[in-house]
C-alpha cells in the first residue's frame, strides 16, 4: 500500500470507518512511519477543534417553531389545491351553459384567463378545423374578445395550410348578492391570485360586509392562505380581520396562532392576539403547547405591548 | 399499537392528513439537526425543514416504497440542503468580493474571516473560536459541506451518506477528504 493510501486510512481510522484488517495494517504502519503519526496527531486536533458543534439535541423551541411554521405551509399548500379545483369547477360550471367558454392549453391552472371567459370547449386544447370554427365555435367571437399567445404547430403555408394554438378571453361583468357562491368563487380568486395588491385587498374588503354573510369553505381556506402568505401586510391585516368574523374553529385558531409566531408585522400579531383574547372570553381552549408559545413570547417578543397581550392570554385562558 | 412507516405512508397516500403528520414527527427532528447544522442559522434551517416536508407532501403520493421512506427523506434532505441558497449568504456574496477557486471548488468569501492573524493563543482563548470554526467550514464547497456535517455532526456512516447523496461511497470519501484538507488549511493557524 503507498503512503499516500495509509493517509486516507489515517481519516477513515478517525471516522469509525476501517474494517479490522485495515486498522491491524494501518497500526502497523503507524509503527514504523513518523510522517504518518504526525499527521494522525494533527488530524486529530483538527477533529477536537471542530467537534464543538457535533450532534446535539435540537432545540425544543425551535422544534415547535418549525412544526409551526410548517403547519401552516401545509394547509396552505392543501387549500390552495382545494381552492384552484374549486373555483375551476364553479366557474366552468358559471359559463357553460349560456357561453360556451372553455380553457385553453394546459393553462388551466391559471384560472385568471378564464375569468376573462375562454371560449372553445373543455378540453385542455382543444382540436378544430377552421370550417367547424367557422359553423360554431367561433360563433361567439366578437370585438371583445383578446387572443393571446398564439403559437405556429404549422406556419408554412405552401400547402395552403397553418395550424396554431392561441388563448382567447374577454371581460366580464358579474353583479349580484354577496352571499351568491358565483360572486364568492370570483372573489376568492382574486384574493389569492391577483398581482394587483390593491385588487387583492378590495376583494377581501367586498366579501367584508355588514349584513349577515355565509362564507363558504373555499373563501375561509383562502383566506387562511392569504393571512400567512400574501407579501402584502396589508392585505394580511385585512384577511385577518375578515377571518376573526368567522365561526371559530381548529383551522382559524391555528391561523392566528401562526401569525402570532410568524408574522414580522408588530400590529398583525397584536390584530391575531386580539382576536385569540375574544375567543379566550368565548370559553376556547388552548392546550399546553400553545400556551407555551405565548410563554415564549412572554420572553422574548420585541414588541412590549405583545408581551402584555401575551400575558393578558395567559392569564385568560389559564 | 403504532403505526409502521409503510402504513402511515398508504394512510397519507389516500389523504390522511394525521397520517402524514406522524410521519414528519418521526423524522423531523433529524432533519432539522441537519438542516441547523448545514445551514449554521436557525432561519433558513426551518426555511430548509418546510421546503424538505412540503417536498415530501407533493411527492408522496408517488412514493413506491423502492427505498426505505427514512433514505427518500434524507436524499430529499440533501437536495433541498445542496440548492438552497442562504438569504445571509447572498448578501454575503454581494457586500464582499467573490472568488472562485476552480481547482477546489469552493468559495473562499470568508477566508478573511477564518484567520485574521491572531496568535494561537488568543484565539482559542477569545470568543471567535466558534466563528472562525464556522466560516471554515462555511467555506467548503456544498457537497464537501454536506458530507462534513453528516460525517462529523450527525455521525452517519459514509455508506448512509452515499444513499442520501445518491453517489458512489468513494464519492463521499472524496468530499470528506477534500473536506478536511481545506479544514486544515483554514485552521492550521488555529490549533497546529
Amino acid at each position: 500500500m503507498k503512503h499516500n493510501e495509509y493517509k486516507q486510512l489515517l481519516q477513515l481510522s478517525l471516522f469509525g470507518e476501517l474494517k479490522s484488517e485495515e486498522q491491524l495494517k494501518l497500526k502497523k504502519h503507524l509503527l514504523t512511519c513518523e510522517e504518518c503519526r504526525i499527521e494522525l496527531e494533527d488530524q486529530k486536533n483538527l477533529l477536537e477543534l471542530i467537534s464543538g458543534k457535533q450532534k446535539t439535541n435540537v432545540d425544543e423551541k425551535v422544534l415547535i417553531a418549525a412544526r409551526y411554521q410548517l403547519r401552516g405551509a401545509l394547509r396552505s399548500e392543501r387549500s390552495s389545491n382545494n381552492i384552484l379545483n374549486s373555483i375551476t369547477e364553479n366557474i366552468f360550471q358559471y359559463f357553460t351553459t349560456p357561453l360556451k367558454f372553455a380553457f385553453a392549453g394546459a393553462a388551466l391552472l391559471i384560472v385568471g384567463f378564464v375569468i376573462g371567459g375562454i371560449f372553445f370547449s373543455k378540453s385542455s386544447q382543444s382540436e378544430f378545423t377552421s370550417q367547424q370554427a367557422g359553423e360554431n365555435r367561433f360563433a361567439s367571437l366578437s370585438e371583445d374578445i383578446s387572443i393571446s399567445n398564439v403559437r405556429f404547430i404549422d406556419s408554412d403555408a405552401s400547402d395552403g395550410e397553418v395550424e396554431f394554438t392561441f388563448e382567447a378571453s374577454r371581460p366580464v361583468r358579474l353583479k349580484g348578492n354577496i352571499n351568491d357562491q358565483q360572486i364568492q368563487s370570483v372573489l376568492t380568486y382574486a384574493m389569492l391570485n391577483e398581482q394587483n395588491p390593491g385588487s387583492r385587498l378590495n376583494s377581501i374588503n367586498a366579501m367584508n360586509s355588514e349584513k349577515p354573510v355565509q362564507y363558504d369553505n373555499d373563501v375561509k381556506n383562502a383566506l387562511i392562505t392569504v393571512v400567512m402568505t400574501d407579501e402584502n401586510p396589508g392585505v394580511r391585516r385585512e384577511a385577518l380581520k375578515l377571518m376573526s368574523k368567522l365561526p371559530y374553529d381548529e383551522s382559524v385558531k391555528q391561523t392566528f396562532l401562526y401569525v402570532i409566531t410568524n408574522d414580522t408585522v408588530s400590529g398583525l400579531r397584536i390584530e391575531a392576539l386580539n382576536a385569540l383574547i375574544v375567543t379566550a372570553s368565548q370559553g376556547h381552549k388552548l392546550n399546553q403547547e400553545e400556551l407555551n408559545l405565548f410563554r415564549n413570547k412572554l420572553q422574548d417578543d420585541e414588541n412590549p405591548y405583545i408581551k402584555l397581550r401575551s400575558k393578558t392570554i395567559l392569564q385568560e385562558y389559564n | 399499537m403504532q403505526l409502521s412507516d409503510t402504513d402511515l405512508i398508504i394512510q397519507a397516500q389516500k389523504g390522511d392528513q394525521n397520517a402524514f403528520e406522524e410521519l414528519v414527527y418521526r423524522y423531523d427532528r433529524n432533519v432539522l439537526s441537519i438542516t441547523i447544522k448545514y445551514a449554521n442559522n436557525q432561519d433558513d434551517a426551518k426555511d430548509l425543514y418546510q421546503e424538505v416536508f412540503i417536498r415530501v407532501y407533493r411527492g408522496i403520493k408517488n412514493f413506491k416504497f423502492q427505498s426505505e421512506f427514512s433514505t427518500w427523506l434524507f436524499r430529499i434532505t440533501t437536495n433541498v440542503c445542496l440548492t438552497y441558497k442562504s438569504r445571509s449568504k447572498e448578501h454575503l456574496r454581494v457586500s464582499i468580493d467573490k472568488e472562485f477557486d476552480d481547482e477546489e471548488n469552493e468559495f473562499s468569501t470568508t477566508k478573511e474571516l477564518v484567520y485574521d492573524g491572531s496568535s494561537p493563543e488568543e484565539i482559542s482563548s477569545g470568543s471567535n473560536l466558534g466563528e472562525i470554526v464556522n466560516a471554515a467550514v462555511e467555506s467548503l464547497s456544498p457537497k464537501q459541506k454536506m458530507t462534513f456535517v453528516l460525517k462529523h455532526y450527525e455521525g452517519y456512516k459514509i455508506r448512509e451518506i452515499a444513499e442520501m447523496m445518491n453517489c458512489k461511497e468513494g464519492t463521499v470519501k472524496k468530499y470528506l477528504f477534500d473536506a478536511t484538507k481545506n479544514l486544515r488549511k483554514k485552521l492550521s493557524p488555529v490549533y497546529a
